[in-house]
């Protein structure tokens, strides 16, 4: 299945990309696996994670533009798409 | 250079100085240990001295009413940030309490005046410039100051002054009464809420500072470490959003979401916004990087305005996501010179971005809608834009009616205006689009000072886990509270909120710092109440000026209608009544925001 990648603001920077695609294997994944597979893409990224699979606290994760999520086991569908972004919203 | 009494704490003079300019006569006045650490300083001390004042119950823009430029203990500290001060008076854009912060000298040079604060209450005979040079005052007069515009007032008053003095000034917005007028220092403003305006109602030009007059410290080695990992640790992963990209980062992230407002807050994205987005114009725009004097972090990323033309040569501008929001998207503006040009254009001219881009784009939509008689002004016409804000700097044409907000200009428009003026109590809401951001839209609500985005950090909340941002449920108020009173001791210490990521128990560490400074014995959980007591100081002063529970709610627009590009994103009236009482609830007043007279004992404020 694949999932589509979004980046914005510093994770865009960190990546070189404003979009990116995750292909995986099996019929489903979840958030660690996808941003471990990123950041083995993108070294750039693998600054914004944790070894566990977890974005930094700095960054937040969306998913489909509508929930936030942190948790690594969180499911991703296929056509999902994720955002990844500044958990700081200040303006 | 002479040093305060000994029994005053470390990081203070224990006095602040009242000065009357109708006559020039100036007050010094004792501020008790016990009373500075009750409210600690900036935004705290200065709602207290409002509150002592009794400037609840008078006119904004009379000689009665008295405005507060409030240091704080902090102030001339080696920690990171800690060069700002608050400006508190009551605002003449909503008639309720005002605090805006600014940054940089002034507060440094202010502290060393001798005084924790300066209140300044009357009305010069003629506009002046208040000077306060190491505890002596004067007025001079303002001669060819007045009507300078804010970057020429501080460069003619520098040379004037010399080496060491600092100032504060309005620009021609201030001068003619602006109702959203800014004080401006070095190109930074204590910007909401109209300050500008009351400052030139009292005839006043600038308030220039300057001293000898320092502070000690309780510990200073341990200061002095505090300061040495606060900078290191300013310079890590949890300001680079800040230094490598500044706050307009946010412009399409919001734009994503459906939550960054176009054209008058009638949808929550906007086709044009990577035209003007900071991906867009750094590579040909970006000109350099600044600072507040005394802050490691350097969030401020100034863009040309054109490049390439001679004309304009140099000529620059601060961006950041609110300028970039309220000129562009909420006016319907994709044309990035002119969204820079209308950013810079209202520092220049004194006036606050966001009040200024959302009166303008409710006129729009007045024009559009046939309500409002002036066919020139449409979305998306950026010479408008640039016309508008002329005309509200100088008062003149459709200029007289749009300085005065957007709730009065939908009152003197009538129709069905009020529906979509988006303003809450006076104020213009900052870009954060309420139906796509609800614990955003509480904040908005509820806040003491109207519509504002640094007061309450709700948003901190909808960009989580912790609620969903579509159907928050009413026990997430608590946190949003939360926020509030984070702010609150960040106002109040003062230290920029660009630096609350690298806390990680903003209380204890605070607690760290002040035990420090000042010597007191200070423990996390009385700065938790600390920060209750200021906010509910903030009520209290509201409650006096006329607040009424009807106030603490949003536009019909923001309420019970879909956003038109997320249909799920809607915010009924019950939803946001039932948050806004258990926010009330969770502040441990009334369901309707009322305070009883037991609280107000437990957070001592019963002596007000």
């Amino acid at each position: 299945m694949t999932i589509t990648v979004e980046f914005y603001g510093l994770a865009r920077s960190r990546v070189g990309a404003a979009v990116a695609t995750v292909d995986t294997p099996t019929g489903s994944s979840d958030l660690g696996r996808v941003l471990r597979e990123l950041a083995a893409r993108y070294p750039g990224l693998a600054a914004c994670c944790q070894g566990n699979g977890q974005l930094r606290a700095e960054y937040t994760a969306n998913i489909g533009g509508r929930q936030f999520v942190r948790d690594p086991a969180t499911p991703l569908r296929a056509g999902d798409a994720l955002l990844i972004l500044s958990a700081d919203a200040g303006g | 250079m002479t040093q305060p009494p000994r029994q005053t704490p470390g990081g203070y003079h224990g006095r602040y100085l009242r000065v009357d300019v109708s006559d020039g006569q100036a007050e010094p006045a004792e501020l008790p240990g016990d009373l500075l650490r009750r409210f600690l300083g900036g935004s705290g001390l200065g709602a207290y001295l409002l509150l002592r004042e009794d400037v609840a119950r008078s006119e904004p823009l009379s000689a009665a009413t008295s405005l507060a430029f409030v240091f704080s203990p902090l102030v001339g500290s080696p920690l990171t940030t800690s060069a700002k001060f608050a400006v508190v008076g009551k605002s003449p854009l909503t008639g309720r309490i005002n605090d805006a912060l600014a940054s940089s000298g002034f507060a440094i040079a202010g502290k060393r005046t001798g005084f924790d604060a300066i209140v300044v209450t009357g009305r010069a005979p003629r506009p002046s410039v208040l000077v306060i040079d190491d505890g002596q005052v004067r007025l001079e007069a303002a001669g060819r100051l007045w009507g300078l515009e804010c970057d020429a007032a501080e460069a003619a008053l520098r040379a004037r002054m010399g080496a060491g003095f600092h100032a504060a000034v309005i620009g021609p917005a201030g001068e003619r009464q602006v109702r959203y007028a800014t004080i401006s220092h070095d190109g930074r403003h204590a910007g909401r809420g109209g300050s500008g305006a009351v400052l030139g109602a009292k005839n006043l030009k600038a308030v220039v500072v300057g001293g000898t007059r320092l502070c000690a410290w309780a510990d200073a080695a341990a200061l002095a470490e505090l300061g040495r990992e606060l900078s290191r640790k300013s310079c890590g992963p949890a300001t680079a959003k800040y230094r490598e990209l500044g706050t307009a980062a946010n412009l399409l992230a919001f734009n994503r979401l459906n939550a960054l407002p176009t054209r008058n807050f009638q949808r929550g994205s906007f086709e044009g916004a990577a035209r003007i987005a900071p991906e867009t114009l750094a590579a040909a725009r970006h000109k350099t990087r600044n600072s507040c004097a005394a802050c490691t972090i350097g969030c401020e990323h100034i863009y040309e305005l054109r490049p390439g033309r001679e004309d304009i040569a140099g000529a620059a501008v601060r961006v950041e996501y609110e300028n970039l929001f309220a000129l562009g998207p909420l006016c319907g503006v994709e044309d990035a010179d002119a969204v820079l040009a209308a950013s810079r254009r209202c520092d220049q001219l004194g006036l606050d971005t966001i009040s200024t881009g959302g009166t303008i784009a409710l006129a729009m939509e007045c024009v559009e809608r046939g309500w409002l008689n002036a066919p020139w002004l449409r979305f998306g016409d950026g010479r408008a834009l640039l016309q508008a804000i002329e005309q509200i700097g100088a008062r003149r044409g459709l200029g007289r009616l749009l300085g005065e907000g957007s709730l009065r200009l939908a009152r003197a428009v009538g129709h069905d205006a009020l529906a979509v003026a988006p303003q809450v109590k006076g104020l213009e809401l900052p870009g954060y689009e309420p139906r796509s951001l609800q614990m955003m839209a509480l904040g908005l609500a509820t806040g003491t000072r109207g519509a504002d985005h640094n007061r309450s950090g709700a948003y901190e909340i909808d960009f989580s886990d912790r609620a969903d941002r579509r159907h928050p449920a009413p026990e997430a108020a608590s946190l949003a509270a939360g926020t509030e009173d984070q702010a609150a001791l960040f106002d109040s210490l003062i230290l920029c909120k660009f630096l609350r990521g690298v806390f990680t128990d903003v209380p204890a560490e605070f607690a760290r710092m002040l035990r420090a400074v000042t010597g007191w014995d200070v423990a996390p959980d009385e700065l938790r109440q600390t920060a209750r007591r200021i906010v509910t100081a903030k009520k209290l002063f509201n409650i006096r000026a006329g607040w009424t529970p009807q106030e603490d709610t949003l536009p019909e627009r923001f309420l019970n209608q879909p956003l038109p590009d997320d249909p799920e994103a809607v915010l009924t009236a019950e939803r946001l009544a039932a948050l806004v009482s258990a926010y009330n609830l969770a502040r441990g007043w009334r369901p309707d925001g009322q305070l009883e007279e037991e609280h107000l004992r437990q957070l001592q404020l019963d002596d007000l």
